[in-house]
């Protein structure tokens, strides 16, 4: 199954440590710093005295091992389940012409056994070769840094042109839609991968972009919730992807404050307005003021 | 027991996370199902796994600690780390890298015997060394058959092991992908250990957003519904009430998981035989799931959710009015240059449908099971909505009655005006 110490941090470190050993004796220092990296805080504190004093009989004092190859573990079952049930998403098509063959091993789960239920309609067509192609290019770009030309439709349904560094590709899951990250010498920004007609790598008149990578504009709200029909653990649940914090102020009354990005502020109004009186925004007051002004407009609609 | 930094059990730590991560508000002292002393022991074991994303608030109820986490920010989900703190004891790790080196080296497949000297032989380099003996080498090779890491042949009345063939993987950034985005992603992290950093250091190429990282923690209890459906299996659940008792749901047949990619909470769907329904349990508060009988009603019972699937918003399958299906039915009205606002409706409508009555109005209807689960939804709509109405009357009351209540809170029609 999956909680099993063959996947486990101490296993992974243990033969990253033989592996050094195997090609020669292996420093106290030199441990420490594999530790380090492959396994968690306080690890140090038991692997090393495991080794040393021979309870994991797996390394001589001298720092050599009787373990005579580089440690590797052939793929578990369980492994082997889940790539092979990648090949019924239609999204592994971005990556590869064909499916990895395991022969007669059953995936874990096929599309039937999963649904997104909220999933937006529109989200890309992975199918579209076209699409495909951009994105194999894309991600090539990205890993290699190279500059992109990228022809594309705007929202206005304009052609239009730009010559780009791409930095990453971001996906969401709600949107089904993959969006990349760019910085250019006009532009710098996100390019729905959807509205790109066409790309190629940028040969020439490439001008080095102007702007840094630069995290998005933080935004943040505050509100205070009251914990009826449930509302503390919906509202939790539903806010988690973002950096939060939330203090108890009263008898089922909380305070919450969440960071995002300022371009998202509109999404964030209305997943706050979703949740009726049981949410109150108290800060800052421009926000309050957004919801506000939907409320008011509602009013006077006459509900 | 002295602390460790590792766990047996993955029961008692799955609470603590969810409380640590979701809800992050509670001190020391709110944490009365278990001792103080298991308290320190669990927030140590999880600010050593997750150390940069821990954090501390002091105030008038005490200390606070909590996981901070944007999933925008971080590549890879880093609850992940929970699944890879399994126990072990020494002989078991000792053991582990031992076989798979003296099976890697074999020319052929070797019996119990002889692999069980070959291990004396390796240990005898150590000043006490450990003695394995036979039965205790066997288990565990049967237990890496079982994983698929070794195989087993039969030659006459003995058992004879080798290595499992090494097998293709795909890139990392196939691994980086999926293991965010797919059931049990867990797994694509552990392929992704394997894959390891090989002296470059690799450049993440994905980021993900409107991500739930929550469902993470209950990634056995899918992988153990999975391999069910798989084999049109029914299970016994244990679960807990929002009371947080634990009680038995009893045998159900698992027919599908749906996952809410806009509220963060998983859901089995699953035909319980007792009330002859198929309906929900959420993933997080199933404690254990045990695998029962294969059924052979599995294709006709999940052919029968989806011919529900044209009447559920979410995943309710049960009205509170009583009655079979409930409707509903809004107009929502925007400028000649908000078509976006069709546009909206037409994505997120679901199981309902949209129809444009003029290039300013737009109606949405749908009959479901439960009218109550798409109040959010309409909600998202206030500011252009001029008409609505619910076949429910007590829906469309509490509706009304809770937008009053928010015109109150924003000081729009008197009452605490902010």
């Amino acid at each position: 199954m999956i909680f099993s110490e063959l996947y486990s941090a101490y296993y992974h470190a243990v033969a990253e440590i033989l592996k050094h050993a195997v090609d020669h004796p292996l420093r106290k220092n030199e441990m420490r710093r594999i530790v380090e990296k492959y396994a968690f805080g306080e690890s140090i504190r038991i692997v090393e005295p495991a080794l040393t004093q021979e309870r994991w009989q797996l390394l001589l004092p001298d720092g050599t091992t009787p373990v005579r190859a580089a440690p590797s573990m052939p793929m578990t079952l369980i492994q082997k389940r889940w790539l092979t049930s990648l090949s019924s998403d239609p999204r592994l098509r971005l990556f590869v012409d064909e499916p990895l063959d395991f022969g007669d091993v059953p995936p874990l789960f096929t599309q039937d056994d999963i649904c997104l239920f909220d999933q937006y309609a529109d989200g890309d067509d992975y199918t579209d070769p076209a699409y495909q192609k951009n994105f194999r290019l894309i991600l090539n770009a990205i890993r290699n840094q190279y500059p992109l030309r990228i022809d594309m439709i705007n929202r206005r349904g304009k052609q239009t042109h730009m010559n780009v560094l791409p930095k990453y590709l971001e996906y969401s899951e709600k949107d089904d839609k993959f969006r990349l990250f760019c910085l250019g010498h006009h532009f710098s920004g996100t390019v729905n991968l959807g509205r790109i007609a066409r790309c190629g790598r940028c040969t020439r008149n490439y001008q080095k972009p102007f702007s840094r990578e630069m995290p998005p504009d933080p935004g943040s709200v505050t509100f205070e919730l009251s914990d009826e029909r449930n509302a503390l653990e919906r509202v939790l649940f539903h806010f988690a992807h973002f950096k939060k914090q939330a203090e108890k102020i009263g008898e089922h009354r909380y305070r919450i404050t969440l960071w995002y990005a300022k371009e998202d502020e509109t999404e964030l109004v209305i997943r706050i307005l979703s949740f009726g009186p049981m949410i109150r925004v108290t800060a800052p007051s421009y926000f309050q003021d957004l919801i506000r002004e939907r409320l008011s407009r509602q009013k006077n609609l006459g509900l | 027991m002295a602390y460790t930094e590792l766990i047996k059990n993955f029961s008692r730590i799955r609470d603590y996370m969810r409380d640590f991560y979701i809800y992050g508000f509670k001190s020391r002292d709110d944490f009365t199902q278990k001792s103080p002393r298991s308290y320190d022991d669990e927030r140590r074991r999880i600010e050593s796994w997750f150390g940069d994303y821990m954090r501390f608030r002091q105030s008038a109820a005490g200390k606070t600690v909590f996981l901070s986490v944007d999933s925008r920010l971080c590549r890879h989900n880093p609850l992940y780390q929970a699944w890879k703190t399994k126990s072990f004891t020494d002989g078991d790790i000792t053991l582990h890298f031992i076989l798979l080196d003296l099976l890697t080296l074999a020319d052929t497949p070797l019996s119990v015997h002889e692999i069980t000297e070959r291990t004396d032989a390796y240990l005898s380099a150590f000043t006490n060394p450990r003695l394995f003996d036979e039965s205790t080498v066997r288990n565990k090779l049967r237990e890496y058959v079982s994983e698929g890491i070794l195989t087993a042949e039969k030659r006459g009345k003995t058992l004879y092991y080798k290595r499992a063939a090494d097998t293709a993987c795909y890139d990392t950034d196939v691994l980086d992908f999926f293991s965010e985005v797919s059931p049990c992603g867990v797994i694509g992290s552990f392929l992704l250990d394997l894959a390891g950093p090989k002296g470059i250091p690799r450049r993440d190429c994905f980021a993900f957003k409107h991500h739930y990282i929550t469902n993470a923690m209950d990634s056995e209890i899918v992988c153990r519904l999975l391999f069910a459906m798989q084999e049109k299996r029914s299970v016994a659940l244990e679960i807990t009430g929002r009371d947080g008792n634990r009680r038995t749901a009893g045998c159900v047949i698992p027919l599908r998981i749906m996952i809410s990619v806009q509220g963060g909470r998983q859901y089995l769907m699953a035909y319980t035989p007792g009330s002859g329904r198929i309906r929900s349990f959420r993933t997080d508060r199933i404690l254990s799931v045990t695998p029962g009988e294969v059924s052979d009603r599995f294709d006709a019972l999940r052919e029968k959710l989806d011919g529900m699937r044209p009447h559920m918003w979410g995943v309710s399958t049960q009205s509170r009015s009583g009655r079979r299906t409930e409707s509903v039915t809004f107009t929502v009205r925007y400028a000649a240059d908000e078509q976006y606002i069709h546009h909206r409706l037409e994505r997120e409508r679901r199981c309902g449908t949209v129809e444009q009555i003029d290039g300013c109005t737009s109606r949405f209807s749908a009959e479901v099971y439960d009218v109550s689960e798409l109040i959010p939804w309409i909600r998202t709509f206030l500011c252009r909505i001029t008409e609505i109405h619910f076949s429910n009357a007590a829906v469309e009351a509490q509706f009304k009655q809770d937008i009053r209540a928010m015109y109150r809170l924003y000081g729009l029609e008197g009452g605490d005006a902010i």
